[in-house]
């Protein structure tokens, strides 16, 4: 009475990590994740909350002593900052893109891989709307950035790109968490069967809603679930073009352009597909979850990196014709500056990363090689942070008029945040790993031919 | 001390119930069942499975969710509650800034479009919740954690004396197991 699943992989019969899987050994592999955490876990944790504790000096600091202690001098104010809100914004898209758009397109292949992508954009989310937060240097004042009604009928200004940021983020956020917690109901419910610990199974029963699996509960969930990947698939693509508006809308060369919409979605697909990829080769290892995200799965992720890469080195080649073609003197003088001034160490290491290295994908044994894969994202993300850095700080240090010239240095205060992120950013994934199913049980299951007496 | 305390929540006593509940493997087994049911005139049975099956679904007669009108005004509303805000903000205290004009459309399509978005979104939450009867506090049907693996469960509630009539008919449709409640 046992079903194989001979297609969750299209040819993943030939492959090594092929096993036989079956409906009920999905819900036995995908929940031993979610056990006490061994001394590798627990290293790391104790490892990140470590790096957090000194991140969180560094914002101490901050708040404390003002923005004099960072690296943040006229003209360059945004620097880090912006720069790390950016980079997790564009890490947050790949999960909506694969949770969303590729469900409404049909695509079978996210079914293994979407839970993992989506909690990661909703840590993503967090990660990046905290710099914002912080960057205002009164983060107390925060909540100034909504409009509230307020005695003075003081409102803030909708025509400024930045409060176009909140609505954005503050919607992705909502809507992304939404999305995520919705589609681990039914998988929740399983956990919830199965926990022992009384705490967990509190837990398991409070985020299940007490599902049950009945008809008219998987009607409406997937009815609501089509519209929430017809909502969130605009917004994936909406949040990152308000993010790059937020550039765009000034006149300083190097950020005035029509292209900046298009460049950053793309920009953020690729790198948030490659953080996707980073993460899956070491989870699907370190759990020895290979028959669930078969290579071949890894293979489709590497292609859309593929193609997003091609559609961030056309933009970038796009922005210097546009320099050199158009009549703005200093649009021209600030793209050779980019590119041979004094950070043209920054657009090469982000140019080779983002352009150069990933044309190694065009090779299918390197596209099926996961240490090559694990590798080539970690220079991805590198290549997309220092995008984010070379777009904010050239175009910051040379703006029009030659008196406001100035060369920005990194602090260290500025080095600890960017540390920071990306242990506040683990910090709630490796929590994920071990609280929540890391895959999709339900969908994966769908993969699965379904067992019928009539068809043997 | 956390089991006594959680104990009660976590196990409530299970209520009692008039029924007949057939446990399946195979779908199209359970498909025909719930057709046989259903043509035999026990309507308001419910099928648990671990995933949704269209066959089942088929059988079932299920129309589309009525969720997405739910979502497609709170869809409505947001996008003109946003335009509202935008509009209101500025009307409350016209302060022209940066020489830009006061009315402007395309500032406020992104506030209307992300609004339209977000309480869509929340719509489509609530909506969804509502008609799935969710949370579920009650059960409606004795559970087995089996539907959340690799089986498929159909209920029949019905009063006792119809209760074998219903097991049979079940057996008849190759269910491996049928429980009856009476």
């Amino acid at each position: 009475m046992s079903t194989t699943l001979k297609n969750i992989a299209v040819d993943g019969v030939n492959d090594v990590s092929y096993r036989e899987v079956t409906q009920k050994s999905i819900n036995d592999d995908v929940m031993s994740m979610i056990s006490l955490p061994g001394k590798v876990w627990w290293a790391l944790f104790l490892f990140d909350l470590l790096v957090l504790g000194c991140a969180l000096a560094g914002v101490r600091n901050l708040i404390v002593h003002g923005w004099g202690v960072s690296g943040f001098t006229r003209p360059v104010m945004w620097a880090v900052d912006i720069t790390n809100f950016v980079f997790w914004v564009g890490i947050a898209h790949c999960g909506t893109l694969v949770s969303a758009v590729l469900f409404l397109f049909r695509s079978h292949f996210r079914r293994a891989v979407y839970r993992l992508a989506e909690a990661m954009t909703v840590f993503g989310v967090l990660t990046a709307a905290m710099f914002p937060a912080i960057h205002t240097g009164r983060p107390w004042f925060d909540y100034w950035l909504f409009p509230y009604p307020n005695q003075r009928q003081l409102w803030t200004n909708i025509r400024s790109p930045l409060e176009w940021d909140v609505f954005a983020v503050n919607t992705y956020l909502t809507v992304s968490s939404i999305f995520f917690l919705v589609g681990l109901i039914p998988d929740v419910a399983a956990c919830r069967d199965r926990a022992k610990h009384p705490v967990m199974k509190l837990l398991y029963t409070v985020i299940s809603f007490g599902w049950t699996g009945a008809n008219y509960q998987w009607k409406h969930f997937y009815g609501a679930y089509l519209f929430f990947a017809a909502l969130a698939t605009p917004l994936v693509f909406s949040v990152h073009s308000v993010v790059s508006w937020d550039f765009a809308m000034a006149q300083t060369p190097g950020w005035h352009s029509t292209l900046f919409a298009p460049y950053f979605v793309a920009g953020a697909i690729f790198s948030g597909v490659g953080m996707v990829i980073f993460l899956l080769v070491i989870v699907r290892k370190a759990y020895n979850m290979q028959h669930i995200v078969t290579i071949d799965h890894m293979e489709k992720l590497a292609k859309l990196v593929m193609l997003t890469s091609c559609m961030v080195g056309y933009s970038y080649l796009t922005e210097f014709f546009m320099a050199w073609y158009g009549p703005n003197k200093a649009e021209r003088d600030l793209f050779l500056f980019r590119a041979f001034g004094h950070y043209w160490w920054a657009f090469w290491i982000m140019f080779s990363c983002n352009v150069i290295f990933p044309l190694l994908l065009w090779i299918k044994s390197f596209r099926r090689n996961m240490t090559a894969l694990l590798i080539l994202s970690i220079f991805i993300n590198i290549g997309m942070w220092f995008e984010r850095f070379v777009i904010i700080v050239t175009s910051l240090t040379r703006s029009f008029n030659p008196a406001n010239w100035f060369y920005y240095r990194i602090s260290l205060t500025e080095i600890l945040l960017i540390v920071g992120s990306f242990s506040w950013f683990f910090m709630f994934f490796l929590v994920f790993l071990r609280v929540l199913p890391s895959f999709s049980i339900a969908e994966i299951k769908e993969t699965l031919p379904m067992p019928k007496r009539r068809h043997g | 001390m956390i089991d006594k305390l959680l104990d009660p929540i976590l196990n409530p006593k299970p209520p009692k119930f008039n029924g007949v509940m057939g446990i399946y493997y195979y779908i199209d087994d359970a498909a025909d069942a719930v057709t046989s049911l259903r043509q035999a005139g026990h309507k308001n049975l419910n099928v648990f499975s671990p995933v949704p099956h269209h066959e089942i679904e088929h059988a079932l007669e299920q129309g589309p969710s009525l969720v997405r009108w739910v979502t497609f005004v709170g869809g409505l509303l947001g996008a003109t509650g946003g335009f509202g805000l935008c509009y209101y903000t500025i009307a409350s205290w016209p302060l022209v800034i940066g020489g830009k004009e006061l009315f402007s459309v395309p500032p406020m399509t992104v506030i209307g479009y992300e609004s339209m978005i977000l309480i869509a979104g929340l719509s489509n939450l609530l909506g969804m919740l509502a008609l799935a009867r969710l949370p579920q506090t009650k059960a409606v049907a004795p559970y087995d954690p089996r539907f959340q693996e690799d089986r498929i469960g159909i209920w029949v509630p019905c009063a006792p004396g119809a209760t074998d009539r219903i097991a049979q008919l079940m057996k008849g449709h190759g269910a491996e197991e049928v429980q009856v409640h009476a």
